[in-house]
């Protein structure tokens, strides 16, 4: 069975030992120098300054070392550092501001450009609509001038037509009333009055338009 | 039997004069200071209109931290006057406490107790002459007899405010530094002898020496902490300087 022992000695030195195990020949003798020089050394241990307390010589120097740091610090040092980074905030602070100005001015040039931009639109339209009312009266005037002309035109013919066909049937009639004469007079044997047989074919004729 | 020697705690933390009243934790305490000038001496050089790298930045953060996590969350606006100082406290101290776990140096100034003893002599003397000059004697009057509180408490509550104010503080801080860096200082130490101790043990136990991995795993973690507690030891003692500084200030609330 192993045991383990820790023994704290007068003047702090602690022991720890295992024991109950096979061991080298070596080790069994350590505990036995160990303790001889704690025996030797307790004499002097029993002199030896609190741990705990400052040692005058480490209160001077530490206490020199930061009241040195500490004026350096606050007299040349920080301030240097403070200024450096108190100009590069104002730098991008300026930097920023100027941003913040020159993006209010481009808005404001957008703003202008497009007051402008809806102007030119609104002129655009006025003079398109402008263009499109005088295009659509001349227009209108071109339509009325071409139907009137057309109008003309077409009574011309319809007058040179009807003239035709008074002519044409005129033609008929002499040439029906001729042929019915020639017939009449094969079939009497004597020849009609022609001033009848118009008469009769022209009846026939005006009745057959009917 | 295997048996494994401590050394006494002196010969852990006590070190031997390198000449005339000037040892370890005297050179630890000068280049502490060395190491803060050097830093914003390196920084002052740096063209400071361009973006801050390396020493620069490392000053601008320190800075930025003093004001903005220590000096407005705890005094306001109006303590940026204090900066320096708790610029300074901070980084002494931080860089006292660093040497712990940098080979060779192997100990933290801070794990003495002179140096903290000193620092927060300092911090009882300023809080002190700031509550004077700010409030005259009223700042005795406000502190034994607490207008604040009920009239039948104002005895005890005044009384324990005068010994915090006037004994305990002092005592505290520097009592709070200087045991959580001895203590870390001690385990870094202990485990280290234990590794050692296992690592090289005359015995036929087998099992012992592959075991000495397990307390070289906890010296590492140890390690690791260590740089975490230098830090807010450092930050702990800063903050509670200033709040001490403030209290002083506005003594009636």
């Amino acid at each position: 069975m192993h045991t383990v022992a820790v023994v704290m000695t007068r003047e702090g030195r602690l022991h720890v030992s295992l024991s109950g195990t096979p061991i080298s020949g070596d080790t069994t003798d350590e505990p036995m120098v160990a303790m001889a020089s704690t025996e030797a050394t307790a004499e002097v241990a029993a002199k030896d300054p609190s741990p705990i307390a400052p040692e005058v010589k480490e209160l001077v120097w530490g206490g020199g070392a930061f009241i040195v740091l500490f004026v350096v610090m606050r007299v040349y040092l920080f301030p240097r550092v403070r200024k450096g980074m108190d100009a590069r905030y104002n730098k991008i602070r300026g930097s920023h501001e100027s941003a913040t100005a020159l993006r209010s001015s481009a808005r404001a040039d957008v703003t202008t450009y497009e007051g402008q931009l809806a102007g030119v639109r609104s002129e655009a339209k006025t003079v398109i609509d402008a263009a499109r009312q005088t295009l659509e009266a001349e227009r209108t005037a071109a339509v009325a001038k071409v139907n009137a002309s057309i109008a003309v035109d077409r009574a011309s013919a319809m007058s040179a037509n009807e003239a035709a066909r008074v002519a044409a049937s005129g033609d008929v009639r002499d040439a029906v009333a001729a042929v019915s004469t020639h017939a009449a007079e094969l079939a009497s044997g004597h020849r009609p009055d022609a001033s009848k047989v118009q008469g009769i074919v022209d009846s026939l004729i005006s009745g057959g338009a009917r | 039997m295997f048996a494994l020697e401590f050394p006494p705690i002196n010969e852990l933390i006590r070190w031997r004069d390198l000449f005339t009243s000037f040892n370890k934790i005297s050179i630890i305490a000068c280049l502490a200071a060395f190491v803060s000038m050097l830093l914003f001496f390196l920084a002052s050089r740096k063209d400071p209109l361009v973006a801050p790298t390396g020493s620069r930045n490392l000053a601008e953060r320190s800075v930025e931290f003093i004001e903005r996590d220590i000096v407005m969350q705890t005094m306001g606006k109006d303590g940026m006057g204090w900066t320096p100082f708790l610029l300074s406290l901070f980084l002494f101290i931080y860089f006292c406490n660093l040497p712990g776990i940098i080979p060779i140096l192997q100990m933290p100034a801070t794990a003495r107790m002179a140096i903290p003893l000193f620092l927060a002599l300092v911090v009882w003397v300023i809080y002190n002459a700031v509550g004077f000059r700010h409030n005259g004697f009223k700042y005795i009057g406000a502190m034994v007899w607490p207008k604040s509180v009920p009239v039948g408490m104002r005895p005890l509550v005044g009384a324990i405010e005068f010994l915090s104010n006037i004994v305990l503080r002092p005592f505290s801080l520097a009592v709070r530094l200087f045991a959580n860096m001895l203590a870390g200082h001690m385990l870094l130490v202990t485990f280290a002898f234990l590794s050692n101790a296992m690592f090289t043990a005359q015995t036929k136990q087998m099992f012992l020496r592959p075991m000495g991995v397990l307390p070289l795993f906890m010296l590492i973690f140890l390690t690791a902490f260590e740089v975490l507690v230098g830090f807010l030891q450092a930050y702990i003692f800063t903050i509670l300087t200033a709040v001490f500084i403030n209290s002083a200030r506005h003594i009636e609330h």
